[in-house]
């Protein structure tokens, strides 16, 4: 007459028919009330998310900036000519004070000599190039009629350095190997200069003075724009012949090497690297007195640099993250005393305690997403007036990574305030008032 | 054998006869308030089968509430069985029992217990949102509950855009929406007036003429005579169980 109660599967079809479909339904219906929350405290939603709008932010920000300065420097400074390393006193990349007070202290000048040198016994090169720097506050006066600049920079240069750069004759031409010798008051000017003394008229064999020595112009470079907001046009170049009798006999300069292709560059370097050494009688066992640099060792420095500027930013993001995340933690403990009636309802009606902890879970996650794409929209507000003094570039990997580290913080901090609505007693919660 | 039964007594509880909807056997809620226990509820048994209408009546904290909210699956007794469409329910786990609450039950409120925000179809939908019931059929099914209780014309309306009658029929659409076993009211019309009280109480005639099966917590007289079977419950006890029609 009677069944065992015990006998009858109870749950089975609760679990196989209904398991999925009803996730996904209840997960809609989080998302719907989550964004119906944003909507209804739009004030207190916004002063909840501001850490995690500032997290995001920053985040965003910092990336752009870094992202735009590794365009400029990829662009701009590291791309010294291709295939070209240059000599030069120091090593460019050092890693660490120490080194860089131990190249101080033994690293000699590259002379003259050197580079006599090496232009006879290297093997290969496409061309070699050396050229000698005059700093820009010791710079000479340059004047045409009544103007004057100051602080331009003034480099001595063999014919040879045309073309190694990145540099190209707009209008005229380079020394010849003849002025070269004769150490010919000549030069070649970048187009700042043009602007400033040849607004209206032609520059070519105009002669200007170079703390007061009569220089005949006999080139103007193309235009090379600015790099980090440093014009890369206010310079005159002129014979280091002239240069040498005239600031110094006996200039440290920098000699350029180019190579005939980029197989070709570690070769050329090493066989540089091997001479400069027999040169300067450096022992085996010790390091360089001297620093060979390229594109790569730029890049390299750069690299090292931004590192420590992520790792900084790294730091200060996650801060403001967990700081976000728990004002949001505390928001939702809050929600949760306030919707406990709703609670006890949805229970009431079959709410199992996964729907309501997906629901409050989902509510700050989506709260939080909301803040991510808030601080998006500033960050790329932001970038934008960075770009205009210095540089910036928002890239599409920011935008992703702060949509989703937002997100993800927003889920996280939720699990505490959603357990604790999902544990909730349907009929004490529908006992408190509404 | 001999050793398991010594260790763990199989239990053999038995399940009543398919034509009995609920049997309660024994039913104790007891709460513990630290210096004294309060018997809810001290030992309530008895069957109702399918298609009843019961009245449940008695003094106020008579334990009425309590054995609702047991039936209701809302709550858990501290001792005795319970069985509902022919399962023991009564040691369930809570998202078994809200299963069960979704699925079995319909639970009217006196204080109707309607989500504030949502219109009055979203809260129809409601459990069929927690069945996984796909949008489209959610909509048609909650809009079909509606009518049934004359809303159509008003269900985009919000709780607090409605009278007090119409939040409760929108109660009584939302229990009913599942096509559930069991309707359950705790006092229905106890925030109504009386005019609005006969109102839904010719709708819960309807719905038991149609084959549900009801049972409702009343103080009123003439709203239990609507009903073919009165239980009497005092002190947490069953005192009177009558067949009134
Ligand atoms: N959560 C609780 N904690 C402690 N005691 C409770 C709790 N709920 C109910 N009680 C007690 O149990 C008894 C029965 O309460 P119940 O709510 O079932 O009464 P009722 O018959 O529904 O009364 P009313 O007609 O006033 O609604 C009362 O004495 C009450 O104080
Ligand atoms: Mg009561």
């Amino acid at each position: 007459m009677s069944a065992i109660a015990n006998a009858q599967p109870l749950l089975s079809r609760s679990k196989s028919r209904d398991g999925h479909a009803s996730f996904t339904v209840s997960a809609r219906e989080a998302f719907w009330i989550a964004l119906e929350a944003l909507r209804v405290h739009k004030l207190r939603s916004f002063l909840t998310l501001l850490g995690v709008v500032i997290a995001t932010t920053t985040l965003i920000v910092v990336m752009s900036v870094i992202n735009g300065m590794n365009l400029y420097i990829a662009d701009h400074i590291a791309n010294l000519g291709a295939n070209v390393f240059i000599l030069d006193q120091f090593n460019w990349a050092n890693t660490s004070d120490e080194e860089w007070i131990k190249e101080q202290r033994r690293n000699k000048l590259i002379r003259m000599e050197d580079y006599e040198f090496l232009k006879d016994n290297l093997q290969g090169y496409k061309a070699i190039g050396a050229e000698a720097w005059r700093g820009r506050n010791s710079a000479p006066v340059i004047r045409y009629r009544d103007h004057a600049l100051y602080e331009v920079q003034i480099t001595g240069e063999t014919p040879s350095m045309m073309g190694i750069g990145q540099q190209q004759v707009g209008s005229g031409r380079y020394f010849t190997e003849s002025e070269y010798e004769h150490s010919a008051l000549v030069c070649f000017i970048g187009n700042d200069l043009v602007n400033e003394f040849f607004p209206n008229s032609d520059p070519l064999d105009k002669v200007i003075s170079i703390g007061g020595q009569p220089f005949r112009i006999i080139g103007v470079a193309q235009t090379l724009g600015k790099t980090l907001g440093q014009s890369q046009d206010d310079f005159v170049q002129i014979p280091l012949t002239i240069f040498q009798k005239l600031y110094a006999s006996r200039p440290g300069i920098d000699v350029n090497v180019q190579a005939n292709n980029s197989d070709q560059m570690l070769e050329l370097e090493d066989e540089t690297r091997a001479l400069m050494r027999a040169r300067h009688h450096i022992p085996y066992k010790d390091t360089d007195d001297f620093g060979i640099n390229a594109s790569a060792t730029i890049m390299g420095l750069w690299q090292q640099l931004t590192g420590s500027i992520f790792a900084i930013t790294i730091a200060v993001v996650a801060v403001f993250m967990v700081v976000g995340g728990i004002v949001i933690m505390n928001i939702m403990l809050a929600s949760v005393t306030e919707r406990t009636h709703e609670i006890g309802i949805r229970k009431s009606l079959g709410a199992r305690r996964r729907d309501i902890l997906l629901q409050f879970v989902i509510e700050s996650g989506v709260m939080a997403g909301v803040g991510g794409l808030l601080g998006i929209a500033l960050a790329v507000i932001v970038a934008k007036l960075v770009d205009m003094v210095f540089t910036a570039s928002v890239p599409a990997s920011a935008v992703l990574v702060g949509l989703s580290l937002s997100t993800i913080v927003g889920l996280f901090f939720g699990i505490y305030p959603a357990t604790k609505a999902a544990r909730l007693d349907p009929i004490e919660a529908l006992r408190t008032e509404a | 054998m001999g050793v398991q039964t010594l260790t763990s007594p199989v239990q053999e509880y038995y399940a009543p006869p398919d034509s009995m909807l609920i049997r309660v056997e024994d039913l104790w809620k007891t709460y513990d308030m630290g210096a004294i226990q309060v018997n809810a509820l001290s030992g309530v048994s008895f069957d109702i089968p399918r298609g009843e209408y019961v009245a449940i009546m008695g003094p106020s904290g008579s334990g009425k509430s309590t054995l609702m909210n047991l039936i209701g699956c809302l709550d858990t007794p501290t001792s005795g069985r319970y069985w509902l469409n022919g399962r023991l329910v009564s040691e369930l786990t809570d998202d078994e029992l809200a299963y069960i609450r979704n699925k079995e039950i319909g639970f009217v409120f006196q204080t109707f217990n309607l989500l504030s925000r949502a219109s009055a179809l979203h809260n129809v939908e409601l459990p069929l949102i927690y069945n996984g019931t796909p949008a489209a059929e959610r909509v048609e099914r909650a809009q079909e509950a509606l009518r049934r209780v004359d809303l159509a014309d008003r269900m985009n309306h919000k709780p607090n855009e409605l009278s007090g009658g119409q939040r409760q029929r929108v109660a009584v659409a939302r229990a009913l929406v599942n096509n559930p076993s069991l309707l359950l009211a705790d006092e229905p019309t106890g925030n109504l007036d009386t005019a609005t009280g006969v109102e839904i109480m010719n709708l819960f005639d309807r719905l038991q003429a149609a084959g549900n099966t009801i049972v409702l917590v009343t103080h009123e007289h003439d709203i239990a005579a609507r009903a073919r079977r009165i239980i009497s419950v005092r002190d947490g006890k069953v005192a009177r169980d009558e067949q009134v029609r």
